[in-house]
């Protein structure tokens, strides 16, 4: 549990982050956004304290940030950067290892820590731990960039536009396996983003900054039906907005017994893919199946728009 | 490495160990250049005294430069020093203004003869080339990479030793390597303050009018630092290699 209290940070007159106060639950992804300059970055940086606030405080499991050593906090929250910031003169292993090296773990752990993250990033261990970072993808660095940020397995992971420098096809891919890895490690994520996709794709809760204040901290659902200001409203988007709702419930949710012809769609997708399936396949309904593959229900247009209506949700 | 550039090197090693161990060997190639049956080959000491000595102050004279400008350098990058950077500036580009001849010159009546005065002109003379790449290579450090390192809790002392230094390398011996080769040549001046080293033969050739010794002082020097240049230089790629960079980026 964090809990971010009245925090401010000005330099001189310039205010970049005013009385900023959330919570972010264990295991959730909190995702902070806003236009650029809007303070974002900064409340991240304050959390690990590369930043000082002026005043408020941060609270982790409890405990004031401010009392604690500035490395030793850094130890235990792991932090990536857009464009990584990987060290060119080290190797995928040493690059992961950093952290657990601070801490001064045994040999033999390190090693079997980085083959562990190595294979839960889909990377082999055989070809890549002895690389440099010169040698990987952009997808391959961001990859391992976040495993480096995992390595000592912090409670807490902050991320700064961490798919900023990657090409859309590749983001969405990595944004997956984020949330995949995220949700099986149980780790709690506060990923500072310009993207309102990322937003809402990610975030089981979404704060919304502009100038420096905290406009709106609430489920990615409620910023959509009930956004607390113009600006919130403006920055999701009024004619994205039933497109939206729709990407936050899967077919699970407004799947109808009975069965229909065509292309069958799984229970996990979300309804917002339903919907571009059935406009595509110019049917009412199409069947439904689970995970394996076995047909559980129909999935109908008339059902998905119920899901895409604000008084409804 | 191609074999040809193998045995180029080969070769030119071992032509100058050869030619300081046994000089008279060579002897043939010299008595043209002579006059009034003058001897060919210095015969006021050994050759291979006199390189080993020369070797020895450049050698010296660098490692106290290099101490010196990559502290200075280190101490001006920090927030606290940050404001001594045109102060260093300053008295490291007069060191390298200051003729060395002048700085011998002002420097005997002080310490006296020998390698005193020697070893003080060369320091002082390698100082610039050291400390602006070692600045150079402190400050490419991308941004980026220093925000990971704080950010994942590496100390100030963890950040220079870990990060920085290794990134900077391949610059800061870029560095060291110009300032070798030019206390190489400049190293011959010293025999003027009776430093021992191959200026020794050079002067001597120059006082009895003798081509042979001038041009056997020329040869020592300049294969020793082709020779040392271009190891340098092989330990400056393979910094470079490791970070990834094409060789023509090092300065």
């Amino acid at each position: 549990m964090i809990e971010i209290e009245h925090l401010s940070k000005h330099y001189g007159d310039n205010i970049v982050v005013d009385d900023v106060s959330f919570a972010v639950g264990d295991g959730e992804i909190a995702v902070v956004v806003g236009t650029s300059g809007a303070g974002k970055s900064t409340l991240l940086r304050m959390i690990n304290r590369l930043v000082v606030p002026n005043t408020g405080r941060v609270l982790i499991d409890g405990q004031d940030t401010a009392t604690l050593p500035e490395d030793e906090l850094r130890h235990r929250i792991g932090y990536v950067i857009q464009g990584y910031g990987l060290f060119p003169h080290r190797t995928v292993a040493e690059n992961i290892s950093t952290v657990p090296r601070l801490l001064g773990w045994d040999r033999r752990r390190i090693a079997a820590r980085v083959e562990e993250l190595l294979d839960l990033f889909q990377l082999d261990p055989g070809e890549f731990a002895q690389k440099f970072p010169h040698q990987l993808s952009g997808g391959q660095q961001q990859r391992v960039g976040v495993a480096r940020a995992l390595a000592a397995k912090p409670a807490l992971l902050l991320m700064d536009e961490p798919f900023g420098s990657l090409d859309p096809v590749i983001r969405g891919k990595a944004q997956d396996d984020l949330l995949a890895i995220q949700r099986r490690l149980g780790t709690t994520i506060v990923l500072v983003t310009h993207d309102m996709n990322e937003a809402f794709h990610l975030g089981d809760r979404i704060a919304v900054m502009d100038q420096a204040r905290l406009l709106q901290y609430a489920k990615p659902a409620d910023l959509l039906t009930h956004p607390a200001e113009a600006f919130v409203e403006q920055l999701v988007g009024t004619a994205e907005r039933p497109f939206r709702l729709l990407s936050l419930v899967t077919v699970k949710d407004a799947m109808e017994p009975g069965s229909a012809e065509g292309e069958p769609i799984t229970v996990s997708a979300t309804l917002r893919d339903a919907l571009a399936q059935l406009i595509w396949r110019g049917r009412p309904a199409l069947p439904v199946t689970d995970a394996s593959g076995a047909p559980v229900g129909r999935i109908s247009v008339d059902g998905i728009l119920k899901h895409g209506r604000a008084s409804l949700s | 490495m191609s074999t040809r550039a193998v045995t180029f090197r080969a070769a030119a090693l071992l032509l100058l160990v050869v030619f300081v161990t046994r000089p008279q060997l060579f002897a043939f190639a010299f008595v043209p250049l002579t006059a009034n049956n003058a001897p060919a080959i210095y015969n006021q000491g050994s050759l291979l005294a006199l390189t080993l000595s020369h070797v020895r102050i450049v050698f010296l004279a660098t490692l106290a430069s290099t101490i010196l400008a990559v502290a200075l350098a280190i101490f001006v990058t920090r927030p606290a020093g940050r404001e001594f950077l045109p102060l260093s500036r300053s008295l490291v580009n007069i060191g390298q203004t200051f003729p060395p001849i002048a700085v011998l010159a002002i420097a005997v009546p002080l310490v006296g003869f020998g390698e005193k005065p020697t070893f003080i002109a060369l320091f002082l003379y390698g100082l610039l080339p050291i400390f602006e790449n070692t600045l150079a290579g402190l400050t490419e450090v991308s941004p980026r990479t220093l925000e990971a390192a704080r950010g994942m809790g590496m100390n100030a002392w963890q950040r220079l030793w870990q990060v920085e230094l290794p990134l900077a390398l391949p610059v800061i011996l870029a560095g060291i390597r110009l300032s070798v080769i030019i206390s190489l040549g400049t190293a011959t001046i010293g025999s003027t303050v009776a430093a021992k080293g191959l200026g020794e033969v050079i002067i001597a050739g120059l006082q009895s009018n003798n081509v042979a010794f001038i041009l056997q002082g020329g040869l020592v020097v300049a294969l020793l630092a082709v020779l040392i240049h271009d190891g340098l230089g092989l330990a400056e790629r393979a910094a470079a290699r490791r970070l990834g960079r094409p060789l023509d980026e090092i300065a």
